[in-house]
Parts: C-alpha cells; structure tokens; sequence
C-alpha cells in the first residue's frame, strides 16, 4: 500500500497507513512527551501530554491517537501547547507527591543522598522506590521548571501490602491506564480496572477484592509497565535500578518460559516477560519466585563430610574425595533421585554417572499442589524399595525427596542441593549446588523447545555449579564418559532427550496451580507469601510468640502520612524523661533495639509518646503493631538531656519527625525564660503536623514547606536566615539554635550558622546497637574527637560534626536493612483496614 | 577424631583407694574436631563423662593446707567438692560448689584455672595439676541436666530490700546471696536480657547460652526480681534508689566502655570494637539474620587487634561467620593475657596469628570502607611497669594486611553512667569506682560496688569474688550481724 506523506514541524515524512501523528512524529525524529503512550499498549489519550495542533483541525489533538493522514501539517511546538502542556503536567503533578522536583535544595540534598529513603508511603521522591526509574520524575526534570501552581492533593489512600509479592501506593497514581490496559491485553479480562469516578477515581480490583482472589495471575506485567512508584515488586524495590538485564529461562517447571533476569550488584533481583505479549507472559513463581530462592537466607555454603557421626565442613576436594570414594564402595547398588528442575547438562551428566556406577536413575517431575496432600504423593520411583531390602546401598540425592526413616537404611548419602534436605544430619557429603540464575546450561521445555539458562546471579558462599561437581566426581572416579572440559561440550554431547511431560496445571493463568516445590523443597517455606495461594507450609504462623509482657501500645496513629504517633506506657521512662532524650525501641525479641527520640510523656498517667516515620524493618514492626498490643521493651530515658539554660532568644528548628522532637525542648526552653522562636519544616503542607502544640510553647511559630505549599519556601535554614535578619534590623540577636531532624537538613543548619557565630546544637542520628554506650557503634567525630552518640549525646555541637563520616557511617548496612524488610503478607492490619467503609466501588 | 570416651588410665595404679603417688594421668577434654567447630557455634569442651570425671577426681590428694582454695577468688572448698564427684556423689558435688560460687557451670568454663586454683595445686609442682575447672563444670553440668537445685537456706524476711545495679557475675553474685540471706532484692538490667559480659560477650560456643539463662532463671525463682530495660544513671540514678526505699545499693555495671585505637581511620565502616561484633552476634542474634533484624557483619577477611580472651573470642566468631581470621598483637606470645586454652584453641580452628606486629593506620576505599591496616613490626625491650617487656616499633617495618573487618579488642574502660549520674561515690583516675577492698563499700553510705566498675576489666570469678565480699558486708551493714548461712 501507498505512504502517507505529512509534515511534522516543517519536516516531511512518510508512514504507513494506519500510523499515529506521533508515530509520524517520531519517524520524523522530533519529540513528544508521552506518559500513558507505551510501544505495547494500543493508543489511549489519558495523559493528554503529546498534545499537537494540526491545520484545519479545531483544537489541541492528542497525537497518540490521531491518525496520521495525507498531507497534514503538525505543529508540535508552540506557545499555545508549551502551556497546555505545562497545565496537564501540573495537574498531573497535583495529584502525585511532588516536593523533591520543585525543592529549592533537591541537587544538594541528591548528592548527598542519592539512594531512596525505604519509607512506607513515598511522599517525595527521595522516599520512592522507583525514583531511579520514574518517568513523570524525568519529564518533570526535563521541563526544568520548578514551578508548579496547583496546590498538591495527596489522596491518602491506605498502602495495600497484604498481597503477595507486590506491594501498592494508589497515592502516586497518575492515572495513565498503562495498569489495566496490560492486563487487558495479556489476560483479556483485566483484574483490575479504573474504579470510582471523578476526583475519587483511582485503579482497584472489582469490590476491593484482594489481588489474589480477583483473577489476578501475579504476572508482574503492571509492576513492570507502571511509570510511577505506585506499583512495585516488594522484594527487587528497594535494591535500585537493576544494573543488567539478560536474557534467561526458568527451570521452575516443565513450561520452562522464557524470561528477562534482572541483576543488582551480581544478584538476581527479578525476573521479568520476554516482551508485554500474552504468549510471554509469567507465572508468579517465575516472576517473583526465582529471585528469592537463590537469596534464601538457608542456603548452602560450604562442602561437608561426616565422620564418626560428626559432620564438618571441608574444602571441595576433600568432600569430592570422599563421595566418589563412598561411591566407589557402592558400584552396582547406587541410586540417583534429582528433581526435574535440573538443566538437560546436569540431567545428563547424572545419566552417565549412573551409568557409569551401573545404577539406577530417576528424576522426579515438578507438580502443582493441587493433587498432592501437603508434602505427599510425589511420584518417586519404585526402586527406592530396593533401599530397605538392601539392594541399593548408596543414593545420590538431589533434592528433598528423601523420608529419615528410609535414609536410615542406607550406607552412604550423598547430597546434592542448594537448600537444605531433610535428611542433611544423615548425609554422608553434602555437596552445595548453585541453583536456577546462578548457572549455565540450556533446558528443553514441555513443547520440545531448547532454551540456554544464563549465569548471571553470583552463588552464596563455595557453591558450585552442578554439572561442574558432576563432572568432578566423574573424574574422581575415572569414568571416561564424564570427562569434559566445558559446559558447551556436555550440551554438545546431548542427543537425544525427550522433552519433559507437560505441566499438569496452568501456573500463568491461574495462582492456585504453581508448583509447590522446588527440588522436593516447599516452596511456600522458602518463599512464605507463596502460602497465600494454598500452597503448602511447614511454617505455623500461631507458633510466633507474642509478648504478653511488655509495654502497652495505649495509642497508634498515623499522624500525617508515613508519620506515625505512639503513645506507650512505660512509667519508668515517663517518670524521669528530660527534653531531648531517646528511647530504645523492640517491637518483638527478635527487632532490633532501635532509638526514637521522645517527643512528649507524662509522668502521670506513665505514658509517652514518639513520632516514628517508618523508614525501614523497625519502624515497620512498630508501626504494625495496634492498639493495646505490647512492645517486647522499652528502654530509656537514655542520652544527655538538652542543657536547658536561660540564653535569651533561641531560635529551634524541626523537620520530619524532629517536628516531635522540638515540641519538650521548646516547652522547657521558654519555662527557663527564653524566647522561643520554633520553625518547623515539611517538604509539603499535607506533611506538617502538631502546630498548635508547638505554637502553644513557643513565642513564634515559623512553617517552611520545600514546595511552598505553607510559610517560606525551602526549609528551616532560609527561614532562619530571614529571623536572623529581621532580628539583626532590630538589633537583637539569636543566641542559640538547635535542630532535630534528618543529617542533611542538620547539616545544612551547620553549614548555614558556621559563619554566625551562633552556638549551634544538633540531635545526631547514627547507628546505634545497645544505646548505653557499650558497643560504640554510634561513634561520631566532634572537633576530631570520637563520642559515643548514645551517652555523650544526642546533642553536640553542630560546627564540630564531621558530616562526611556521619552519612557514611549511617549508609554502612544499606543492603542488610532492604535484606530485612519482611517479604511475608502479614500486614493486614495495615492494609484494607477500612475496606468495608469504602463501598462498593461503582461510585455511586 | 576425639573420640568422647577417649579415657587416659591408669598405669600401674595398685592402691587405688588411696594413692600415695597418683599415676593417673590428668584426664582430656573431649572437643569438638577443629575442622567441624570453626564453623559452628556449638561449644567446643564435651564435658567429662561420669567415668573420666570420678577418674580425674581420684588424683586429688586432699591436702590439708589447699592451696587450691587459696587460689579460689571465691574459696570454694575444691578438695571436699572433688572428694563427693570421687564418691559418686555427683549432686552433692554441686551443692558444695554452690554454698561459696552461684554460676559453676559458668565458672567451670571460663575461670583461668591455670592462674588461679589449678596453679596452686600440689600435684603441678611435678606434673599436671587436678583440672578442678572441669570437674566444676562436671558437677555443675550434672546437677542442672538432672534438675537438682541445692538445698536452699532459709532465713527470716529481714524486711530490708537492696537494689542490685547491673544483672552480670557480680551482680547475680549479690542477687544470689542476699535473696538467701532474707533480703528483698530486685536486679536491673539496662539490656533486654539479664546476664551482662555472660550474654554479650562471651560467645555460645564457650559458654551456652542456655545455661546463663538457666542460672537467671534460678535466680528468678528463687525470689530476685528482675527489672530489664532499666538503664540506671538513666532510667533512675542510685539517689533516687535509696529515696525510693531500698536500704543499699550494689553497683556493679561493668566495664562496658570499649577503648579504641586512637589511630587514623578508626571510625571507617568495617571498624568494630569487639563488644560491638560479640554483641550483634551474642545478644542480638545476628546470625540468624534477617529472622532478627539486627544486621550482621559478614566478614571476608577479619583482623582483631588484641592478645587477651575478648580477642581470642573475636577472632573465633570471625572465623565462625565464614571470615579469614587474622590477629595482629604488639607483643610476643608468652605476654598475650589469653588463657593457654583459648589460644590454643585458636590456632587449632586456623586462625592467623601476626604477633609483634602493631597497628599504625586503618586504609580506606574511597567509600570510608576498611581495606586493610598497616602495622608496624615491633621487637620487645626492657619490661615495662607490668612486668611485661616493652614492645618497640622497628623502623621503616611498615607492612599493610589486607581486610575488609577491622575488630578492636583493646580493653573496656568503666561504665560512666552511674559513677557520672550519683552524688557522693568517689571515682578513681580511669572512673573506676573507689571501694573497700575488704567490704566493697563505696564513699557513699549503702552503696556498695564490685567487679569491672571497681577493678577495670578483670575477669569473671574476680568480679563474683568480689560480689562474695560485698554481699556480706552489705547483710552486715544492713542488720548488724553475720549472714545466717553460706
């Protein structure tokens, strides 16, 4: 068929029929800004961002979804759309947490902290998980204003965390329908799908289902095609922008789909579709699955041996020495039972190994869970019998396939595995295998297809991979056939293997049918948010011990989001607490000892009260907890108090949660005589809270919001240097400032009031493990000096603080705090907790 | 492999029932194979099966004049306590143990015997002395895994009540007796768990935790409340104690103050000071990470700077987390305060060991992340004020070891909080507390001290000792008459 010639910005261009004035646009090579277009979605025109004009066409058109005809002439630059544009963006942007893009301080504050606050709700960019990768955030920058007019609405929606696998912020919500037009195309019938109407709309499951119950199949796809942070994968979010994505498949089961693995500093993080097409789609063992397997906590480390009745860990020569030798002893009577989840290398290699032992060999199929009674009926071989009458002597076990009472019948047990078997304490060598992404090697899926596997996740400890162990011992035992020097030589060596029976479930279209193991293994114990699909557990959620002793949780409740009020009662602490003294924090035996800074008690009623963002597994674990449960402990007062002394005109500054923490330093400061001028800061209005408190205690209130949203624009420093000056022409002068709140805006303080020569106090925030000054992890440098914050703090002086050191020293265990962030879905309590309220969702 | 029953007999023993010249050889430990313990935290000691230890009892020869008590930082009678284990009479072994020690188990693992009883047993004079360390341990072991409790004396209410600060050996010292002796007594803890140096710094595989627990427990039931969480200097000042009606104060808070280098670099990230590494392993279970939340140090290569058993212990918890292990002392082997034990236990489990070797300055990556340290070779001199010859830098010696962990096992000084937060307590010059040595008691009336706070880091048994001391004083001061029982 004949082109379609038209001109875009004075460019001629030719497309095929049928294509869009923004496809010609790019064709042409001038760009468009576009947030709901997506190269796999059919055109929609939500966003209304790739406005153009036309001649002889009334109006603005979306370019999206205007067919490209003869002879037009396209204007996609011009005062008329500039606006328009900018108008959209804004509203856009109203309605999406917005501070970090328009905040005077965003470059200083990004190079000191270019990793994401792992918050609960992200009210700003720097608390966003997908800030490296947000596509509103890069069009925002691109168009560079920082001014934006519309007020910003944040819709408080509850955060959805009670599903498996994914976890949701409809408050970061653009609205662009990519969600649900995905789902649509790759499943027909979209689980979820825009919901309410007009300032109300938002996108949710039919009657506020959850996911796993609305015909969701947890392929991902949304998570992965959402532009904005409001969908996010609960396990890869907080590790960063994948640094590599490659090309693999999955050895889960016999479908054995094609998949992108996603990588993090050599680590599987997640794996993702080939391409956004319904025949590419993944189940959600496949897309959520594989990265947590591999990043198991109980994963095997190093080669072990038993002797004696004592097992004990060796070099791998020594353990290879020892398997072929109990191998050799056995020849004629050896058994191997391997799990279908092996590639076609290592399947081959185990058959010539049992070959070459003159023994028997059998691999046991994947299986969904549905058949099966927890844990029994996997089709193992008949010849395991021959293990009681004594005819097999020896098993090679590459799985957990293995009951204790018949490995109590065998002379030697040779393990093969990357998790650990039930019958490891009776194993003879236990040999740690690299699992799924952490080795090469091809598979052939159920359809006969031949698909390579790559390596592209870093195995823990000395695991290898496992046609390389096969090999080895291959060698140790001088069997001919084994002998091979790469793996491309064992693929090459293949011949003819059969493709693998067909799955007997359909896993991408429906969660009820994942397998349930993986080599032999409960998949549910290893990846516990599986068991929301029935699969089965060993693990007894009511065997969780919850204190019964402890501290009363008297009050709890999200104050402004992502800000948390808590009032315990802890008479002991409320009976001798001085302003700005902390607390150390266990919401159960197994937290951390966590600090918070008091923000307000009363000896009284023995209560106190703390402000607690949630930022990371502690918070979290606090947070959760609901009225009336108890806190394992509560430790405190602990710290230097503030010295509270008559100095004249003290000038205090709050940000986050040291809005709270201002609130008794303010209070006793003005008792002593002072007059107390309080600023506090919020990165927007909707973040600000306890104003009246504070005002009640101060002679001043002063508000800065870093959107301009409230009092000055910027944060506290500018507003203390508007104080300073105000005083300055009225002859007066501060003479002591105090600020509580995260290191940079501290720091900022710092670096502000240096060349004031006003004495300066700031609450440091290190790392701490016991608080009473015995292990000095919360080491600080003062004017070169080593403290302790947790006794010689938290206050010191601001100009003396070595800033560089205190965010290193805080960044020390970033990847062990998103390592700990819990995985299971046991947060209920949070999420849908007003579901009832919320009706039916028509509208109406 | 040590076989556990690997039992040394006798050689031509003809009188058995009364040995003039004992020839039964000091009876082994059996220990868990080096190669499988450097990789696990279970303990490393068997413990003496009945067999071995009636054996190893019979060499006491009873002196009149022990020597051993003599030794005994808290006079057990040892040659009546080992005649019983000899008899059979296992039980009652403990009972005696605990009339003069209230941890045995605990003692029985980590006393330095070889300096204290063990040295002043006659039969060293010649040979191997009587290993009184495991024979206590034995008993101990066999009264707890039997659930035999001992005979507790039970004396009249006295009506008085005493606050014990800090829940560590001298603390449940004083706890133990004063609970005995009739008094009201309640225990703080500023942790979360009672136990001190006992929880977080000596690791499982030389003192379960599980027996600790099991004493507290003892000790619970036994009448001693126990407050955790209650940090006082903090929470609530010794002042505020004796106003709030308890009639005396027992302060024994530790030395929990780490010492540091004070040299460049110190405050890089992959620094630790041991009580930091001990406790995130120890106290906050970090190795079953992330069940607890408490991040772990995950050592690749791990030098501890020390020669003394906190090192030894450093070094071997390293070890355990899958690190090499290095350990870098300034001195020679012979000066290294370790117990013989630990370190041979050390080097038996394949740590390295860089002696005469000084740290200089901590190396960094760009990132403020430990690469290595650089030392200074040292050669030794004259002897110093401690008796010990003065190491000496070597000029131009210097040399970098590569690591990724740096822990500084150093020593501890006093906790601060209480001396810094009390009226009327005198404070030595290194903020040791300032007590009677016979008495413990403090400068200010009530008030007694003992253990770290008063005698800087020492050991275990020292600070019950001294807790002993105390105890009887504080009975004393508080009725004016001699404690009804042991």
């Amino acid at each position: 068929m004949s082109q379609i010639n038209l001109t875009i910005d004075g460019k001629s261009v030719a497309v095929e029929p049928g294509a869009t004035v923004l496809e010609a646009a790019r064709r042409a090579g001038v760009a468009v800004p576009t947030i709901c277009d997506h190269k796999d979605l059919s055109p929609y025109g939500a966003c209304r961002m790739c406005i153009v004009e036309i001649e002889g066409v009334r109006g603005f058109p979306t370019s999206c979804t205007t067919p490209a005809a003869e002879g037009m002439q396209v204007r996609t630059a011009s005062p008329e759309l500039e606006s328009l544009r900018k108008r959209t963006m804004e509203l856009m942007l109203s309605g999406h947490p917005n501070s970090c893009l328009v905040c005077p301080h965003r470059e200083a504050c990004e190079s000191m902290r270019p990793k994401a606050t792992k918050a609960g709700r992200s009210t700003r960019c720097g608390f966003c998980s997908n800030k490296e990768e947000c596509d509103i955030r890069t069009m925002a920058l691109e168009a560079g204003s920082r001014d934006l007019n519309l007020p910003t609405l944040y819709a408080a929606h509850n955060l959805e965390r009670g599903d498996p696998f994914m976890d949701r912020d409809y408050n970061l919500c653009i609205l662009c329908a990519r969600c649900w037009r995905i789902c649509e195309k790759i499943h027909g019938k979209p689980a979820i799908s825009i919901i309410n109407r007009g300032k109300d709309a938002r996108v949710g499951t039919a009657f506020h289902k959850s996911h796993v119950h609305s015909g969701c199949t947890f392929c991902g796809s949304c998570i992965d095609i959402c532009p904005t942070g409001t969908l996010t994968d609960r396990f890869a979010r907080w590790y960063g922008k994948p640094d590599a994505k490659t090309p693999s498949a999955c050895l889960l089961c016999p479908e054995g789909c094609a998949l992108i693995a996603q990588t993090h500093s050599g680590k599987l993080v997640a794996a993702t579709m080939t391409a956004f097409q319904s025949e590419a789609s993944l189940c959600a063992l496949g897309r959520f699955g594989m990265a947590q397997i591999v990043n198991a906590s109980t994963r095997l480390l190093r080669p072990a041996i038993r002797e004696n009745d004592e097992a004990f860990t060796v070099d791998w020569d020594t353990a290879l020495d020892s398997a072929a030798n109990g191998l050799k002893q056995h020849a004629g009577r050896v058994g191997i039972l391997i799990s279908a989840a092996t590639t076609r290398e290592e399947r081959h290699l185990y058959a010539r190994l049992a070959a070459g032992l003159n023994g028997r060999f059998a691999v046991v199929p994947t299986l969904p869970v549905d058949p099966l009674p927890a844990g029994q009926g996997t089709p193992l071989p008949e010849w395991l019998a021959d293990i009681q009458s004594g005819k097999i002597t020896a098993l090679i076990l590459g799985g957990d396939f293995l009951e204790r009472e018949l490995a109590r019948s065998l002379d030697f047990l040779l393990v093969i595995d990357g998790l650990p078997v039930r019958v490891q304490d009776q194993a003879d060598v236990v040999l740690p295998a690299a699992l799924l992404a952490e080795s090469a090697g091809t598979l052939r899926t159920a359809a006969g297809q031949i698909r390579s596997l790559a390596r592209i996740s870093r195995a823990p400890g000395q695991a290898k991979s496992e046609w390389e162990i096969l090999r080895d011992i291959g060698q140790k035992l001088d069997i001919a056939e084994m002998h091979f020097d790469t793996l491309q030589d064992v693929t090459a060596a293949i011949t003819d293997d059969a493709p693998p029976a067909s799955f007997p479930g359909r896993p991408r279209q429906d969660v009820f049918s994942l397998p349930a193991t993986y080599r032999g293994h409960l998949l549910a114990d290893i990846i516990p948010a599986l068991s929301a699909f029935g699969l089965p557990t060993t693990y007894d959620p009511s065997q969780e011990v919850q204190p019964t002793e402890g501290f009363e949780l008297l009050e709890i409740r999200e104050l402004v989001p992502n800000m948390h009020l808590l009032r315990i009662h802890a008479p002991q602490v409320a009976a001798h607490a001085k302003p700005g003294q902390f607390v150390i924090l266990m919401a159960r035996e197994t937290s951390e000892r966590a600090p918070f800074t008091l923000a307000d008690w009363d000896a009284a009623t023995g209560s106190i009260t703390l402000i607690i963002e949630e930022v990371g597994r502690s918070s979290r674990e606090l947070i959760s907890l609901s009225q009336g449960a108890r806190l394992a402990h509560v430790s405190g007062p602990l710290g230097q108090a503030f010295p509270v002394e008559r100095k004249g005109t003290v000038v205090l500054g709050g940000g986050c949660y040291g809005i709270g923490a201002i609130l008794p330093l303010a209070r006793a400061l003005k008792e002593a005589g002072n007059r107390v001028i309080s600023v506090i800061e919020g990165s927007s209005a909707y973040l600000l809270y306890w104003e009246d408190k504070i005002r009640a205690v101060s002679d001043e209130l002063r508000i800065a919001t870093k959107d301009g949203t409230r009092g000055t624009y910027g944060g506290v420093q500018e507003v203390f240097q508007e104080i300073r000056e105000r005083e300055e022409d009225q002859g007066a002068a501060i003479n002591m400032i105090v600020a509580v709140g995260c290191t940079f805006m501290m720091r900022m303080v710092s670096e502000l009031t240096k060349p004031w020569d006003v004495s300066t106090f700031v609450a440091l925030n290190p790392i701490m493990v016991d608080g009473t000054g015995m292990c000095g992890a919360c080491r600080v440098s003062i004017h070169d000096e080593t403290k302790f914050a947790c006794i010689d703090g938290p206050f010191f002086d601001a100009h003396g603080v070595d800033w560089d050191e205190l965010a290193c020293r805080r960044g020390a265990y970033a990847r062990e705090e998103v390592e700990a962030l819990p995985q299971t879905v046991d947060l209920n309590t949070l999420m849908f907790p007003e579901t009832a309220k919320q009706g039916c969702g028509c509208g109406g | 492999m040590h076989a556990e029953h690997d039992i040394a007999s006798p050689k031509d023993n003809i009188n058995p029932k009364r040995p003039k010249r004992p020839k039964t050889p000091r009876q082994p430990m059996p220990e868990q194979d080096p190669r499988r313990r450097r990789y696990n935290f279970e303990e490393v000691p068997r413990g003496y099966s009945e067999e071995a230890a009636r054996l190893e009892a019979s060499r006491c020869l009873q002196c009149k004049n022990a020597g051993c008590i003599k030794g005994c930082p808290v006079n057990i009678n040892i040659p009546a306590f080992i005649d019983l284990i000899a008899k059979g009479h296992f039980a009652e072994a403990a009972d005696k143990l605990k009339e003069q020690n209230a941890l045995p188990a605990v003692c029985g693992r980590v006393c330095p015997q070889e300096s204290q009883c063990e040295a002043g047993c006659i039969l060293g004079k010649k040979g191997d002395p009587v290993a009184i360390g495991r024979l206590e341990r034995f008993a101990a072991d066999y009264a707890r895994n039997h659930g035999h409790e001992p005979p507790v004396c039970t004396a009249a209410p006295t009506g008085k009540k005493v606050a014990v600060v800090g829940a560590g050996p001298a603390g449940i010292t004083v706890a133990g007796d004063m609970v005995r002796w009739g008094h009201e007594v309640v225990m703080f803890e500023a942790l979360h768990l009672a136990g001190g140096v006992l929880m977080y710094g000596i690791p499982q595989f030389r003192l379960p935790k599980e027996i600790v627990q099991y004493e507290i427990n003892t000790l619970k039931k036994s009448g001693v409340k126990i407050r955790t969480d209650m940090a006082i200097g903090m929470t609530q000042t010794v002042d505020q104690l004796l106003e709030s009606g308890f009639d005396a104060v027992f302060v024994g808070t530790g030395a929990g103050l780490p010492s540091f280098l004070n040299i460049p670099g110190e405050n890089a990230i992959g620094v630790f000071s041991a009580n930091e590494f001990l406790t995130r392993v120890n106290l906050m279970k970090a190795y079953d990470f992330p069940r607890y939340a408490t991040a772990p140090i995950r050592p690749r290569r791990a030098i501890t700077v020390g020669g003394g058993n906190v090192a030894m212990d450093s070094a071997r918890t390293a070890l355990r987390l899958g690190a090499e292990s290095v350990i870098v002392y300034r001195r020679s082997l012979e000066e290294m305060p370790a117990r013989a034990e630990e370190v041979h236990h050390a080097q038996e489990e394949g740590v390295e060991f860089h002696l005469l070797t000084a740290p200089k300055r901590i190396v960094t990556d760009d990132r403020n992340r430990v690469t290595g340290m650089e030392c200074l070779r040292m050669k030794l001199g004259e002897p110093d004020a401690s008796g010990r010859r003065r190491p000496m830098p070597m000029e131009n010696s210097e040399l970098v070891i590569q690591a990724d962990t740096i822990i500084v096992a150093v020593g501890n000084q006093p906790n601060p909080l209480v001396p810094r937060t009390s009226s009327g307590i005198e404070v030595g010059i290194r903020g040791t507390i300032v007590a009677d040595a016979e008495t413990m008691a403090t400068t200010k009336p009530g008030v007694f001290a003992g253990g770290d706070i008063v005698s800087g880091a020492a050991t275990v048994i020292s600070a019950m000792g001294q807790g002993k001391q105390a105890a009887r004083a504080m009975h004393r001061y508080l009725v004016g008459d001699e404690p009804p029982c042991v």
